[in-house]
């Protein structure tokens, strides 16, 4: 019996493909009895093995060890089976022989080999047969938390790796409502940006002590990853005072006074001096920009693409569709537009990222707790370090106090808790650690989560940083389970008893005192008097600073102004999921900001208005949608790229609204679709976005459903359409993987035309869809060629409990150092061969109308169509031709 | 202003195609669609069937007007009675051209804006003028329902057709 067990190990990379090298020779071993697979060892000195083991995809998370699933390896001497359940994150493992365990390796025609030298080689000779590249790539899977299950399955006499992914059924969605029930889905992409930010703020000492442990950014960096998923239901209370439970609210945690933007003075020019003496701030004006720009976040998904690419050569297994279905995304897209949301700068025009706590910390090593947490206050609201002048400063200080259990004596931390609650009131919190670092090897250590809202420019230097350690340095962090409940614990009661109170109680007051006074008739005439005093002061006066309007001429509110409050508390409502108030007072800011000629901050409300309008449940009419919706993301668009020119703001208004106006379906998706398309027209893309909208636009149309059988109304041709161009773009781009699903999904979608013979009719449209297939068969070949591996590539399914889709990412790499071609397994050949004919029997049906259409066509063309017909014919099976020699 | 014209039969099959341009405003009548994407005017076309599907059923005209727009490529249609559908794809030219080599059709409007609606009726006269040469066309009664149109003479008839209107 072979089984597997896996532990559990972690890494800053996420996996879709696998290569695994098996070398053939003669005296292939059966492996026996029990294996494990141990995490990588980081600590223990042994990096040189790794490259020797047998690599798999690797769960993190849940129940570990994981279970294997041995039913089917009773009778099976060579197989492996290792089954991951509920993964919550795609990893590496290492997969070696236990020595501990005392596992045999048994090659039958070379004689047992003896358990002494498994001992003192097991990896070694383990290593021989198989090895292993690290899998590192893609998909910040958001369909992870879809998967259910991963079966690994590894056959040593056909030195065949399958990897089976089955997904859970995807529940459809329901707008805003179960927001939080599928993650794959990119309203809940888009809710989880805009969330509240929270500040981290610590002594030297606790940065001491969290350097010890082993995390060198201070306890931002622990607490993180658990932000982004608050254990637990949060009730939240909206304006008119009914509560609603959510299940996946987050915080982002920032560094206290980190990723400022300075807003360019609207009077351009204007002396930097005087800029930083009004900010208050001791920056230097040219302050390298910490704001997310479009590039870095092409260079992200750029990355991860070539990775992918990589990885899947060798096994150029006919990608087809992740088999995702509609509602969830292309990972690759949802990690574009993930990396666009993450890390919003700290800017005057949004007040997302400004704070809305700020957790102050000190740790029990400290000799005067108290006096430091003052001085720790007065840093953060005065001096150097206190935030510019557009930043409210009156946000919520949580006190915490680290304690270090293994070092510090409880009692004292707590009298000292005591203490500090005493003093500085019930937002305190104490939170106790261990104090030395995690080993990965530790029986209670589980890998520290991965942040998945780390800004492009960080992903990036982390990216490049893993690349020059060359393969396996895992750069996986480990903490002790007593610690990841603790700062859950701390996570969620500082979110319920502290911050959600807090920005509740903050709307209310700012409703009450600010906004209620714009709202109605009253407060329209308000508006109008207000903007009549402001035209008639600035012509007077001429300066136009400082006189009707709030709008400062360095190109901000200060924090007190009125619409600086209601900004703020829009956002607030926009955070709390209070659509209705935050449409409103959106709505309001629009105009006010319109009349001052802050057009950033024009360019913004607007934004958030037009989103959050589509963000609530109730049904627009097209009439609205185009009176409102469109005039507002026109709006929207215009200020940022033209009077603003910051692209990154309107790239995110208008992907924003294509996923939103998609969601809300039927008519609406036209409307996505030309904001799409309005987005690639205004170039402001960069190859990557651009391919990736191109593909977006293509699942748009196919989303709309048509009336009827012949489907009036829906959008097949244009979908196919997009798709061909997305092919076309990501082979300009030698993304093969991608364009060929791109190609494939085109192809697909004219065939379910119900005019049977798609586009094949129109002559060169059709010539440009063959060469497209023809060139991608070719760079695929190529691409073999040079890794010079016959690949196998294998599709099974293992899917037994539920009807869950169930996707297929299975990719094996054989190298074949002599020739052992005849191994093959009947049952794997089976599980081929039926996947290959569903393919082929397409094939052919596309042929089969190729060639009518040919008859009809004038003489000329002919023989080139039927040639490059042929061409295909033989170049488009890869697959197939590998197997006969496979 | 280039012009691309086809007529699609009743299973998406493209019964006739002609490629002409602008007689109007000094234009020479040759069709200035970039040679590598010729392909892209099939595509697009063949998309805005899609369109045309939904657009025919909310009015009972046979000319749909403009009905599809991709990037700086209109398309208008005219729907016969056999659902054989006139498609009609006009690409004003890049405006950096049209105001250097001929600044003079810069004035007229036919060429330099699809949407007008003295563009809208030039295309209805056109349309109309090429249904009345359709249907002579497939009278002959070796004709049958989506057979390619090879006649020179109704060839012909539409080059003169767009000589005269666009």
């Amino acid at each position: 019996m072979a089984a597997a067990y896996a532990y559990l190990s972690h890494c800053t990379y996420l996996v879709v493909g696998v290569i695994i090298r098996v070398y053939h020779s003669p005296a292939l071993p059966t492996i026996r009895g029990r294996i494990t697979a141990h995490p990588h060892p980081t600590t223990t000195g042994c990096s040189v093995v790794d490259k020797d083991h047998l690599s798999i995809a690797h769960a993190q998370g849940q129940p570990c060890p994981v279970e294997a699933e041995d039913d089917e390896a009773e009778d099976d001497d060579n197989k492996i089976n290792v089954v991951f359940d509920n993964p919550v994150c795609l990893t590496h493992a290492v997969l070696r022989p236990a020595c501990a365990d005392r596992t045999r390796l048994n090659a039958p025609s070379n004689g047992d080999l003896r358990l002494e030298e498994l001992q003192e080689q097991g990896p070694a000779i383990f290593g021989r047969y198989l090895s292993a590249v690290p899998i590192r790539s893609v998909s910040a899977l958001p369909a992870v938390a879809s998967v259910r299950r991963i079966s690994l399955r590894l056959d040593l006499l056909t030195t065949r790796l399958s990897l089976t992914i089955a997904h859970r059924p995807n529940n459809g969605l329901a707008l805003a409502a179960g927001a939080g029930d599928s993650p794959g889905d990119l309203l809940n992409l888009i809710l989880r940006a805009f969330v509240p930010h929270v500040a981290v703020y610590s002594s030297e000492d606790t940065d001491v002590l969290l350097e010890e442990k082993g995390f060198d950014r201070g306890l931002w960096e622990l607490l993180r990853p658990f932000g982004e998923r608050i254990q637990g239901k949060v009730i939240i209370r909206d304006s008119n005072g009914s509560s609603r439970t959510y299940e996946d609210y987050s915080l982002h945690f920032t560094r206290f006074g980190e990723g400022i933007v300075h807003p360019e003075s609207s009077t351009a020019g204007l002396k930097s001096s005087q800029a930083s003496r009004v900010n208050g701030t001791a920056d230097k004006p040219n302050e390298p920009k910490t704001g997310n720009t479009i590039a870095e976040v092409e260079a992200v998904v750029d990355r991860h693409l070539s990775y992918a690419e990589e990885s899947f050569f060798g096994a150029p297994h006919s990608p087809t569709s992740h088999g995702f279905g509609i509602d969830a995304p292309s990972p690759y897209y949802a990690l574009y537009l993930r990396r666009l949301l993450s890390g919003l700068p700290l800017t005057p025009h949004e007040t997302f990222a400004h704070p809305v706590a700020c957790v102050v910390a000190i740790s029990s090593r400290n000799k005067a707790p108290i006096e430091t947490l003052r001085r720790l206050y007065k840093e953060s609201s005065e001096g150097n370090k206190q935030l510019p002048h557009w930043v409210d400063g009156e946000f919520l200080r949580y006190y915490v106090l680290v304690h270090d259990d293994e070092r510090d004596d409880i009692t004292r931390s707590m009298s000292l808790f005591d203490q500090m609650k005493r003093n500085l009131g019930l937002h305190c919190h104490l939170l106790r650690i261990r104090g030395t670092r995690s080993l990965a090897t530790d029986d209670d250590s589980i890998p520290l989560p991965r942040c998945e809202w780390m800004s492009a420019a960080e992903e990036l230097a982390d990216l490049r940083k893993i690349e020059d350690y060359e393969g396996f340095e895992d750069p996986t962090k480990y903490i002790f389970e007593s610690d990841a409940t603790a700062i859950r614990t701390f996570i969620r009661e500082m979110v319920m008893q502290s911050i959600i109170p807090t920005m509740e109680r903050d709307v209310t007051v700012w409703n009450d005192q600010v906004a209620s006074k714009r709202r109605g008739l009253a407060g329209r005439f308000a508006g109008l008097t207000r903007r009549w005093g402001f035209s008639t002061n600035s012509r007077s006066s001429g300066s136009g600073s400082n006189t009707g309007s709030n709008y400062d001429s360095l190109g901000f509110y200060y924090s007190n102004t009125p619409e600086a409050i209601m900004r703020k508390l829009a956002d607030y409502a926009f955070m709390l999921r209070d659509w209705k108030l935050a449409y409103s007072t959106y709505d309001i800011l629009r105009g006010d900001f319109n009349n001052d000629k802050a057009w950033r901050y024009h360019a913004a409300a607007n934004e958030m208005a037009a989103l959050s309008l589509l963000i609530m449940p109730q049904n627009l009419s097209s009439r609205m949608r185009a009176e409102t919706v469109d005039t507002m993301f026109e709006a929207a668009y215009y200020s940022y790229l033209t009077r603003c020119s910051t692209p990154y703001g309107a790239l995110r208004c208008l992907a924003l609204g294509l996923e939103l106006l998609r969601l809300r379906g039927g008519s609406s998706i036209d409307d996505a679709a030309r904001w799409g398309t309005r987005l690639l027209e205004s170039k402001i893309l960069g190859p990557i976005g651009d391919a990736l909208i191109k593909e977006r636009l293509a699942v748009c149309y196919a989303s709309k459903d048509g009336i009827g059988t012949q489907g009036w109304g829906s959008r097949r041709r244009k979908s196919a359409l997009w798709n061909v161009l997305g092919a076309e773009t990501w082979l300009a781009q030698s993304k093969f993987i991608q364009s060929q699903r791109c190609l494939n999904e085109a192809r697909k979608t004219y065939s379910d035309l119900s005019t049977s013979h798609g586009i094949d009719k129109f002559r060169h449209a059709s010539a440009f869809m063959l060469n497209i297939g023809q060139e991608l068969n070719e760079n695929m070949e190529s691409a073999d060629q040079e890794e010079d591996e016959a690949a196998s590539d294998e599709s099974e399914t293992v899917d037994e409990e539920s009807e869950a889709l169930v996707s297929q990412m299975g990719t094996g790499g054989v190298e074949e150092k002599e020739e052992k071609e005849e191994e093959e397994e009947e049952e794997e050949e089976e599980d081929d061969d039926d996947d290959e004919d569903g393919e082929d029997n397409e094939e052919e049906d596309e042929e089969e109308s190729e060639e009518e259409s040919e008859g009809s066509n004038e003489e000329s063309g002919e023989e080139e169509i039927q040639e490059q017909g042929q061409e295909r014919r033989r170049g488009q099976d890869p697959s197939k031709a590998k197997d006969d020699f496979g | 202003m280039s012009y691309y014209f086809v007529i699609v039969g009743t299973e998406d099959n493209p019964l006739f195609e002609y490629e002409f341009g602008t007689s109007k405003a000094g234009g020479d009548g040759q069709a200035r669609f970039p040679e590598q994407a010729r392909h892209m005017n099939q595509f697009i076309v063949h998309s805005s069937l899609d369109i045309v599907e939904e657009v025919q059923w909310g009015t009972g005209q046979m000319y749909l007007k403009c009905v599809d727009r991709f990037y700086n490529n209109y398309v208008s249609c005219f729907l016969t009675g056999g659902n054989v559908k006139f498609m009609l794809l006009h690409q004003p030219p890049s405006s950096s051209v049209s105001s250097t080599s001929n600044p003079r059709s810069s004035t007229s409007t036919i060429a330099t804006n699809p949407m007008s609606p003295q563009t809208e009726e030039a295309v209805r006269a056109f349309m109309l003028e090429i249904y009345e040469s359709w249907v002579k066309t497939i009278m002959n009664p070796f004709y049958r329902v989506n057979m390619e149109v090879r006649s020179p003479i109704f060839r012909q008839r539409v080059a003169a057709a767009g000589r005269k209107y666009l």
